[in-house]
C-alpha cells in the first residue's frame, strides 16, 4: 500500500434547490487500495460519486487526483482522466457478441468498414486474467451479471482506468457470483487500480475493503481502514457491524411514539414460511388496529414483501387473511381480500398525473361513484372534497392535475385513493420518501388514525426514526429474511436497536 | 382555472376557427360549395369516419391503435355481399358479418392486452391478413369483385332514409358519437380507458383489469369498422375488396388533429368530431377545386404534421416542471 493520496476530497459542498446535499466533506483516498463508501439512502453518496465522475458540478470545494487539481467537466473528461463509474443499470449490449461489446465506441475503420487490429490482444489477455470462461464469441445477453460486471470493468481497464467506481456492484447477485466479483476487485488492486467501493452489505466491507467512509445526511461521519475497526472491536465481527451501524445511522431519538389500541386477540394477517425468489422463510401477523414497521437496507426484501402481499409477485406458503387462507395471482385478489398498497413510485405506479385529483380518488373502487352503473358528478365530487378536507390536500380545486400538485399533496391522493377502497389492511411502502416534514408529520397521524378505527397497517420503510416513531411492532429484514420481531416502546434503547440491525447483517452474510 | 379549462378551450377554438376558415374560403373559391347537396355530401364522406373514429379515439386514449379498420370494413363489406348473394338472408348476415368485426377486434386486443405485441405490429398484421380475405372471398364468388347478382334487398339497407329524408348513416352516425360521448364522460369503461393512457402501471395497481378494457375496446373498433363496411357497401350496390384502403390513417388524421394524444391519456370524442370535419372539407374542397389527386394526400400529410407540431408546442408551454 502506498502512502499517498491518488484523490484528495477537500471540502466539497453541493447544493440543490432546497437540498443541501453534500455538507463540506473531507476525505483522501489512497492509491491501490478498495475504499469503501456505505451510508443510507440520501446520506450522498450517490451525489458525490456523480462529482467525481462528471455527471454533476459541485457547488463548493475542490478535488486533488494525483497532485492536481481535478474538475471533470462531464463523463467524458472524468473518463479521460482514468475515473470510471459502473452503475448498477449495466451499459452493455445484449446483442453484440462479448468481442463487440469490448470494442463498442473505438472500433477501427475504413471507410465505415470495421477492421480488426491487435488492440485487441491486449483486451483479451485482461479479460482471460478476470475469467477465463468467458469466450469473445458469446453473445453478452448470454452471460450472467456478474459476467456482465467483469465485461464493463475490462472496458474501464482497456481505457486505462486508475480509479473504478462500483455502485453496489452485488446488489442483485447470487452467493455465488458475489465470490467471483470479489476476486475481481482483488485482482484490480492486484494490478494496481484503486476502487471505490460503494455498498449496502455491510459484511462486503470487512470482506474486501481497505478504507472505509460512512456518509450521513450530507456528510462524511469518518474515514477509517478496516484494521482499525477491526482492532478496535478485538476481532469480533458483531461489534465492528454495529459500529458501522452506529455511524451509520447515528443516534435515533425515540420520544414520539404512541401505541395504538390494538386488539392482539384478533389477528387481521397471518404470513407463513413465505418464499419468493429473493424472500426466505418469512413469518409474521398483523394484528387489528395495528401499526406493523418492515425496516431493513436496501436490498433487504421489504419491498418484496408489499409486492407479495398485493399480488404483483408469485410466491410460495401461506397467507391468511382473517383466518381464512388466501392466494394472491393478481393484484384484484388482494384488494378483495381488503388489502391496498401505496406503491413505493409514487409517480410510476400510484398517481394519475393528467387526471384531475377528483378522476384520481376513486381509481381503486370505482363503484364507489356509480349511480345505476353510472358516473355520477354529485358523488364524485363529494367524494373529492370529503378527502381533501379530511387529509388536508393542498390544491387550488378538486379539478386541479394531480401532476401540478407537490410531491406530498400527491401522495395524499394516492392515500386516499387507497382509503376510499375501505380496505382492512393498507400497506405502506416508503409512504414519506421525498415528502417534506409538514407534509410527513400529517401523513403519519393519518397512519394513526387510521390503526385506531382499526385497520392493520403495515409500513414498509428505510427510514429508522419513521418506523421508529410510527410502529407498535417492528420487524427487521436482512437479505430476505425476517432476523427478528420486536415490540416498540420505552424499553428500547438505541444501543439494542443498533445491535438488531448488525446482528442481522452479519448473521445472513 | 384558466390553466385547465384553457387547453382544451384553446384546442377546440383553434380547430373551429380552422373549421371556419375553411369553409370561408371555399365558399369564396367555389360556388358550388356552399349549397346544401354538397354539405349533405361531405357529411355522408365523412360519416363512417366519424363512426370508426369514435371508438378509435376511445382506444387512443389508453395509449393504443388499429391501423386494421380500413382492412376489416373492406372484409366485412366483402363478407356481406358474399353471404347475402350465396347463403344467408341479409338479417342474418348482417348478423353473422358483425359477429366477424368483433372476432377480428377481439384477436387484435388479445395480441395487445395479453400478449403484449406492440399494436402497431398486431394491427399491421391484421391489416394485411383481413385485406388478404377480402380478396379471397371474391374470389370464392368467382370474380374480382361482387357486383352482379346480389338481391334488391341488398342495397335497400344502406339507402334506407329514416323519416323519409334522414340516410340511416347519419343515424348511425349521430348514435355512435352521443353513445362516445356518454361512454367518455360517463361509464366505467371511459373512465379506466383514461386511466390506462394515462399511468398503465397505476392503473394494475389500483386493481383494474387492464388486459380485458383493452379487448372490450378493439371488440368495439372492429364492430363499428364492420358495420360501416356493411352498410357502405349496401349504399354503393356492389362490393371491391379494395375499399376502405388508407381509412386507417384518416381515422388517425382525425384524432390527432382532435387533440388526442398519441401517449393517450387525454382527448376526447368531441375534438376527433372537429378533425374528422377538416378532413372531410379539405377533401371535399379540393376536389370542388379540381385538385389532382396525389395534391391532396400531400395537404393531408402537410396537415397532420402542423396539428401535431402545434399541439406539442401548446403542451410544453403548459407542462408542470419535471412531471
Amino acid at each position: 500500500m502506498d502512502n499517498d493520496a491518488i484523490l484528495s476530497i477537500r471540502g466539497i459542498d453541493k447544493e440543490y434547490p432546497g437540498v443541501h446535499a453534500l455538507d463540506n466533506i473531507a476525505f483522501d483516498i489512497y492509491k491501490n487500495t478498495i475504499h469503501c463508501i456505505i451510508g443510507e439512502n440520501g446520506s450522498g453518496k450517490s451525489t458525490f460519486i456523480k462529482i467525481l465522475t462528471g455527471v454533476v458540478a459541485k457547488t463548493r470545494g475542490a478535488i486533488v487526483f494525483n497532485n492536481k487539481p481535478f474538475d471533470p467537466k462531464n463523463v467524458k473528461d472524468a473518463k479521460s482522466h482514468g475515473i470510471v463509474a459502473l452503475y448498477q443499470e449495466l451499459n452493455v449490449v445484449n446483442d453484440l457478441t462479448v468481442e463487440e461489446n469490448l470494442t463498442l465506441g473505438r472500433e477501427k475503420h475504413r471507410f465505415g468498414m470495421i477492421q480488426k487490429d491487435d488492440s485487441l490482444d491486449r483486451i483479451v489477455s485482461i479479460l482471460k486474467e478476470l475469467d477465463k470462461t468467458i469466450r469473445l464469441n458469446m453473445a453478452v445477453g448470454e452471460l450472467s451479471t456478474a459476467q456482465k460486471q467483469i465485461i464493463e470493468i475490462v472496458k474501464a481497464f482497456s481505457i486505462d482506468c486508475k480509479v473504478l467506481v462500483m455502485d453496489e456492484p452485488t446488489a442483485s447477485l447470487s452467493e455465488e457470483e458475489t465470490s467471483k466479483i470479489f476476486e475481481v476487485v482483488k485482482k484490480l488492486k492486484a494490478n494496481g487500480m484503486t476502487v471505490i467501493y460503494i455498498s449496502h452489505k455491510l459484511g462486503e466491507v470487512f470482506e474486501i475493503g481497505d478504507f472505509v467512509t460512512v456518509f450521513r445526511d450530507g456528510k462524511v461521519i469518518a474515514t477509517k481502514t478496516v484494521q482499525e475497526i477491526n482492532k478496535e472491536c478485538k476481532g469480533d465481527m458483531s461489534d465492528a457491524c454495529l459500529e458501522l451501524v452506529k455511524m451509520m445511522l447515528g443516534r435515533v431519538v425515540i420520544e414520539s411514539y404512541i401505541p395504538s389500541k390494538t386488539d392482539y386477540s384478533e389477528k387481521i394477517l397471518e404470513v407463513k414460511n413465505l418464499n419468493t425468489d429473493l424472500l426466505k422463510n418469512v413469518n409474521f401477523d398483523l394484528f387489528k388496529g395495528e401499526i406493523l414497521g418492515f425496516y431493513g437496507l436496501v436490498g433487504a426484501g421489504k419491498t418484496e414483501v408489499a409486492r407479495v402481499l398485493f399480488g404483483i409477485d408469485v410466491y410460495s406458503g401461506e397467507i391468511r387473511v382473517k383466518g381464512k387462507i388466501a392466494r394472491f395471482k393478481r393484484v384484484g385478489d388482494a384488494l378483495e381480500n381488503g388489502i391496498a398498497m401505496i406503491p413505493e413510485e409514487r409517480r410510476q405506479d400510484g398517481v394519475f398525473g393528467k387526471l384531475s385529483i377528483k378522476n384520481n380518488i376513486p381509481m381503486m373502487k370505482i363503484k364507489s361513484i356509480l349511480k345505476n352503473g353510472i358516473i355520477s358528478r354529485q358523488k364524485e365530487n363529494k367524494i373529492a372534497d370529503d378527502y381533501i378536507k379530511m387529509l388536508s390536500i393542498a390544491a387550488r380545486d378538486r379539478e386541479q392535475k394531480a401532476a401540478f400538485l407537490s410531491g406530498g399533496n400527491q401522495q395524499k391522493v394516492v392515500i386516499s385513493k387507497c382509503l376510499n377502497r375501505e380496505s382492512d389492511v393498507l400497506l405502506m411502502d416508503e409512504p414519506t420518501r421525498g415528502i417534506d416534514v409538514g407534509a410527513k408529520l400529517e401523513i403519519h397521524n393519518i397512519t394513526r388514525n387510521l390503526a385506531n378505527q382499526g385497520k392493520g397497517v403495515i409500513v414498509f420503510s428505510s427510514e429508522l426514526p419513521e418506523i421508529l416513531h410510527l410502529c407498535d411492532r417492528i420487524v427487521f429484514m436482512n437479505s430476505g429474511r425476517v432476523s427478528t420481531i420486536i415490540k416498540n416502546g420505552n424499553n428500547l434503547n438505541n444501543d439494542d436497536i443498533m445491535k438488531i440491525i448488525a446482528d442481522g447483517e452479519r448473521k445472513y452474510e | 382555472m384558466f390553466k385547465i379549462v384553457g387547453r382544451f378551450d384553446q384546442q377546440k377554438i383553434v380547430l373551429v376557427s380552422v373549421i371556419l376558415v375553411i369553409t370561408l374560403a371555399m365558399s369564396i373559391l367555389s360556388a358550388k360549395f356552399f349549397n346544401i347537396d354538397n354539405l349533405v355530401n361531405i357529411l355522408l364522406q365523412i360519416a363512417p369516419l366519424i363512426i370508426v373514429a369514435s371508438a378509435a379515439n376511445l382506444l387512443m386514449i389508453t395509449g393504443n391503435f388499429d391501423l386494421s379498420v380500413g382492412s376489416v370494413f373492406a372484409f366485412c363489406a366483402i363478407m356481406h355481399a358474399y353471404m347475402t348473394k350465396n347463403v344467408l338472408p341479409i338479417g342474418w348476415s348482417i348478423l353473422f358479418t358483425c359477429v366477424l368485426a368483433i372476432l377480428w377486434g377481439a384477436s387484435n386486443g388479445i395480441m395487445v392486452g395479453i400478449l403484449n405485441v406492440n399494436p402497431f405490429i398486431a394491427t399491421l398484421g391484421s391489416m394485411y391478413a383481413a385485406r388478404g380475405f377480402a380478396y379471397l372471398i371474391a374470389r370464392w364468388d368467382g370474380g374480382a369483385n361482387i357486383s352482379a347478382g346480389l338481391p334488391p334487398d341488398f342495397s335497400d339497407f344502406g339507402r334506407t332514409n329514416v323519416f323519409g329524408i334522414v340516410p340511416i348513416i347519419i343515424i348511425f352516425m349521430i348514435v355512435a358519437v352521443a353513445v362516445f360521448i356518454f361512454i367518455e364522460k360517463k361509464t366505467v369503461l371511459g373512465r379506466y380507458s383514461y386511466s390506462i393512457g394515462c399511468n398503465k402501471s397505476a392503473s394494475k395497481l389500483s386493481g383494474i383489469n387492464v388486459p380485458r378494457v383493452l379487448i372490450i375496446i378493439y371488440m368495439i373498433v372492429g364492430l363499428l369498422a364492420g358495420l360501416c363496411g356493411v352498410i357502405q357497401v349496401s349504399r354503393v350496390g356492389s362490393a371491391y375488396p379494395n375499399i376502405g384502403t388508407g381509412m386507417e390513417f384518416d381515422v388517425l388524421l382525425a384524432i390527432f388533429l382532435g387533440g388526442t394524444s398519441m401517449l393517450g391519456g387525454e382527448g376526447s370524442t368531441f375534438g376527433m368530431i372537429l378533425g374528422a370535419f377538416i378532413v372531410g372539407l379539405v377533401a371535399n374542397g379540393l376536389n370542388l377545386l379540381n385538385v389532382p389527386y396525389f395534391y391532396q394526400e400531400v395537404t393531408k400529410g402537410a396537415l397532420l404534421i402542423i396539428a401535431v407540431l402545434a399541439d406539442q408546442m401548446l403542451r410544453r408551454r403548459k407542462q408542470p416542471g419535471g412531471a
